[in-house]
């Protein structure tokens, strides 16, 4: 029995030596499956370094990952909210532009420098510090969050054209059978409600908070999901849902590579997005934990290379943040190939960057906020 | 046995207090301050403020959810699992480690795989209407009917098992004898056998009714987010890391479980009739 | 029956209160077949929809298209999958043969114990399977970085495992300590009179006695281990991902390929062939003598 214990550790000691690669290491803290495999090795074979990545589901377990500093992560991957979460709590370091040449070579779409202009806006007026957060950040990809519906259904696509988010909400004038569903996010449900009611969407008060109550509640959400919601509209289980824009296309794409066209896709299920749209970004961040900041500048300068971009969008349905990989994907509009002609005409219908309408992303609220609209939700779940 | 052995628990008296001891103290501390990852130990007080947690609707709704739950769930297991647990002894099979292993294994696929599986086939249109064109349970996705289901069955393993193991341990003499003193086979039932197989339905009981409690993953995912157990409340304030509360919450829950299980334990003064 | 004329009516069986159960009892014993039957396909139903899911041509998991076994070789193709899938078995397999060997000593130690001082253990060694997982995972997590200033890169295989360790050790114990004090406690004594070495004893004569306790423990520690994500999730590091981290990674905003549908579809086959082979050689091998439990 002593040998049997003896061996295991031997074993086990064996196994973590073997798992120490010699080659340097950058650490990355991503989402499943967000990064193309094949940018990946083009990276690493560019410059020598072995990239290790780890997966999460939420911006707040990349939180509390980084915060706990159990590993040394390189770069990660937070959306808009967190960045200033990150940057308020001094756990990103800046970003050294001299180590981003590729930076000077690229243009941010429009719709990136509002939403990095209202980060900057609602952060002035919440501490008072004013951040220019592209000091830390650099896009990951973005993207507007929609409803996505049901085409089956008559006539809602028409509604949903004409009266908007009145169309989703408003379950007493508008489809009162339509089986709708919402993000299990509270403050995604608060921000869409305050959005519909015409209201800034990062605001927040106890009477505000009633407001929302009283629009989430006559919504009567059939469903308060994730990934099923975008697969139960897509299965006519579910007729309407407020879901990225990504997951959308997500579907889209399996739906092409399953054969059918794009028209016949959209013809069952589509996605409308609203004049006033939210939009979220994911960004490239250094976090404090870095080992390798200089490997950490050489990754965020690769992803600024417009066509490592555009092959990066070819697996990821969100948008790029660069005006030069825009046009690189959109050119295949005119391509041979089905799936890349679909793929630039998908860009074009729910990317375009000449879309009229503002964007406006969900900040970092207070955290007695988060608690009050979390347990908001709460209630009106319970019933 | 010898008392030699004694120094082998030593090891296992460090490790519980190492890792569970002291982790508990420091969550009935962080429960009743307002300790958190900013506040320095200068700053650390008293502070009940966060207990107001204790009075809103959806903590004693998710509360309620819980229990209920986890109470139809161990009921329903009970009943269900003794008769399996029953059929499979009277078949009288030899190798006990196949019917361990056969009852046990569904569990070790990822249970997020197998109630999106169950999710899948409880929708109205699903993978096996497009195979037989009709809906094997209609449309109960979203319906406490399907969070029991998927409860049920996901944790039937762990009713089943105990009271195998504690039926086997009858001695069959005792059941021929109840027979032979003129017992029906029912009275010989009630009789002998099942208070014999008692111990087993309370383990059973405790292994089913915990983490159905605690848990949260199952009615999610079949309640499509519309039923929440006290394990979502806690998720969420650890997520959010509001600590001071979740804290709170699973001391709460910790007490409610220890209490239990001290109750259901009655039965067996040290709770080792765990399998 | 005539008796000078006069007839009487013959009393049939049922008049003096026999009733026949044999039709009841057959019906009854269907119903007992049908039933049991319907548990076990309820059990293995989500199994059953998975392996479904798994044959099926088309990646949108809500309709049948045709049948196709590409998903599997496919498992080969799917590099993050294949890395989560063979850490996940690392951990496991680790962690289950440790927790095994250790429970039961621990468990033997505890036997020794005064009852007063094992109670008190036993109730601490419940807690790891009574707390809401993500209490333990940051908890566990806090008292690892611990350690950090000595070893700074203990996270990642090592207090996974540990992690794992925990609650898969308390497990074992209570599936051992039922059987120790089934033994009788005359063999330890025995075996000590007849010269034998304390701890040698344990090993020939008190492990063999309790053998079917400590494989049900191990059976339950491989089963918690294999499947746990939130105290995996907060207590791996250094890109040590194990399978459910990354299926629900993935599975938020992603979609999963199908090829996670065939993976536990085989590793629920194998087990299940693996069983019948081995019961088929024991059966071989020993004629009707039982199998080793």
């Amino acid at each position: 029995m002593k040998k049997i214990v003896l061996l295991t550790f031997i074993a086990i000691l064996g196994v973590t030596l073997i798992g120490c690669n010699s080659a340097p290491k950058l650490r990355i803290l991503n989402w499943g499956e967000y990064i193309n495999d094949e940018v990946v090795a083009q990276f690493e074979e560019a410059t020598g370094l072995n990239v290790v990545i780890d997966v999460a589901d939420s911006n707040e377990l990349f939180y509390s990952k980084i915060k706990s500093k159990t590993t040394a992560y390189d770069i990660v991957i937070p959306s808009d909210y967190m960045v200033e979460k990150m940057v308020e709590e001094e756990m990103l370091l800046e970003l050294d532009y001299d180590l981003l040449p590729n930076r000077a070579l690229v243009t941010y779409m429009e719709g990136v420098n509002q939403i990095y202009d209202s980060m900057t806006a609602t952060t002035l007026a919440r501490t008072g510090d004013t951040v220019d957060y592209t000091d830390y950040a650099v896009p990951y990809f973005w993207g507007t969050f929609g409803i996505i519906y049901n085409n089956r259904i008559e006539g809602l696509e028409e509604s949903l054209q004409e009266h908007g988010w009145a169309t989703y909400f408003d379950a007493d004038t508008y489809f009162p059978t339509a089986r709708r569903g919402m993000y299990d996010v509270a403050q995604f449900a608060y921000a869409a409600a305050l959005t519909y009611l015409e209201e800034n969407p990062n605001d927040y008060s106890a009477s505000l908070l009633t407001q929302a109550e009283d629009v989430i509640r006559d919504a009567n959400f059939t469903e308060w999901g994730d990934d099923t919601l975008k697969r139960n509209v897509e299965s006519d289980n579910l007729d309407m849902a407020f879901v990225y824009t990504g997951d959308y296309l997500d579907r889209l794409y399996i739906q092409l590579d399953e054969g059918k066209t794009l028209a016949e896709v959209q013809a069952d299920f589509n996605i409308f997005i609203p004049e006033t749209a939210l939009v979220f970004i994911d960004n490239m961040v250094i976090p404090y934990t870095s080992e390798n900041i200089e490997g950490a500048h050489q990754f965020i300068n690769f992803l600024l290379d417009p066509e490592i971009v555009a092959l990066n969008s070819e697996v990821v349905g969100y948008a790029t943040g660069l005006e030069e990989a825009y046009d690189i994907i959109v050119s295949n509009v005119t391509s041979e190939d089905p799936w890349r002609q679909a793929w630039a005409t998908a860009n074009l219908t729910y990317y375009n960057k000449d879309r009229a309408g503002t964007y406006t992303p969900m900040t970092a609220l207070d955290p007695d906020a988060i608690d009050a609209i979390n347990t908001m939700i709460e209630t009106v779940i319970s019933g | 046995m010898g008392k030699s052995f004694k120094i082998l628990a030593i090891p296992y008296q460090v490790w519980l207090s190492v890792l569970v001891f002291i982790p508990l103290v420091a969550m009935v501390v962080i429960s009743v301050t307002n300790l958190n990852s900013t506040v320095t130990l200068s700053e650390l007080q008293f502070t009940m403020e966060h207990w107001v947690l204790l009075t809103q609707r959806p903590t004693l709704i998710a509360f309620r959810n819980s229990l209920i739950y986890a109470g139809s769930t161990t009921l329903i297991s009970f009943v269900l699992g003794y008769f399996v647990a029953y059929q499979i002894f009277r078949l009288r099979i030899k190798n006990k480690f196949i019917v361990l292993t056969i009852v046990i294994l569904p569990m070790w696929s990822n249970l997020i795989l197998r109630t999106e599986a169950l999710l899948n086939i409880f929708s109205e249109n699903n993978i096996l209407k497009s195979i037989m064109g009709f809906s094997l349970f209609g449309n109960i996705a979203g319906t406490p009917t399907a969070v029991l289901i998927g409860l049920v069955f996901t944790y039937m393993p762990f009713m089943i098992l105990p009271i195998y193991t504690a039926l086997e341990k009858i001695d069959y003499a005792l059941e021929e004898a109840a027979l032979d003193l003129g017992l029906t086979p029912m009275q010989s039932f009630w009789k002998v056998v099942f208070p014999l197989s008692f111990r087993g339905v309370v383990t059973g009981s405790i292994l089913v009714f915990l983490p159905t409690m605690a848990g949260f993953a199952i009615p999610k995912i079949l309640s499509k987010g519309r039923i929440i157990f006290i394990g979502n409340i806690i998720d969420t304030k650890f997520i959010y890391t509001n600590y001071n509360s979740g804290a709170l919450l699973a001391v709460i829950l910790l007490i409610f479980i220890l209490g239990s299980i001290l109750l259901m334990t009655r039965f067996d003064k040290e709770g080792e009739t765990l399998l | 029956m005539t008796i000078k004329g006069v007839s009487y009516p013959v009393a049939t069986l049922q008049e003096y209160g026999y009733r026949d159960y044999s039709k009841f009892k057959a019906v009854v014993k269907v119903l007992k077949t049908v039933l049991f039957f319907s548990i076990l396909f309820m059990l293995y139903l989500s199994i059953i929809v998975i392996a479904i899911q798994s044959i099926n041509a088309s990646r949108i998991s809500s309709s049948f298209s045709s049948i196709s076994l590409t998903w599997y070789p496919n498992i080969f193709q799917e590099e993050d999958l294949m890395r989560a899938i063979r850490n996940t078995f690392l951990v496991s397999s680790i962690a289950t043969i440790l927790a095994t060997i250790m429970g039961t000593f621990f468990a033997v130690g505890m036997y020794s114990l005064t009852k007063k001082k094992r109670q008190g253990l036993m109730l601490l060694n419940n807690v790891p399977i009574l707390n809401a997982d993500i209490v333990t995972g940051f908890s566990l997590m806090l008292m690892f970085r611990l350690l950090m200033p000595l070893f700074p890169n203990i996270f990642g295989l090592f207090t996974l495992v540990m992690a794992h360790l925990f609650f898969t050790i308390p497990y074992v114990i209570l599936s051992v300590m039922p059987k120790l004090k089934e033994t009788d406690p005359n063999l330890m004594d025995a075996a000590l009179d007849l010269g034998v070495r304390p701890y040698k004893a344990l090993i020939k004569v008190v492990i063999p006695a309790i053998k079917a306790g400590i494989f049900s423990g191990m059976l339950l520690a491989l089963t918690m281990s294999i499947d746990d994500f939130v105290i995996s999730y907060f207590n791996t590091g250094g890109g040590f991902d194990n399978l459910s981290i990354w299926i629900y990674a993935v599975i938020g905003r992603r979609n999963l390929t199908p090829s996670v549908y065939a993976f536990s579809t085989l590793l629920t086959l194998f087990t299940l062939i693996g069983l019948m082979v081995y019961q088929f050689l024991q059966r071989q091998k020993k004629g009707r003598k039982s199998g080793i439990l």
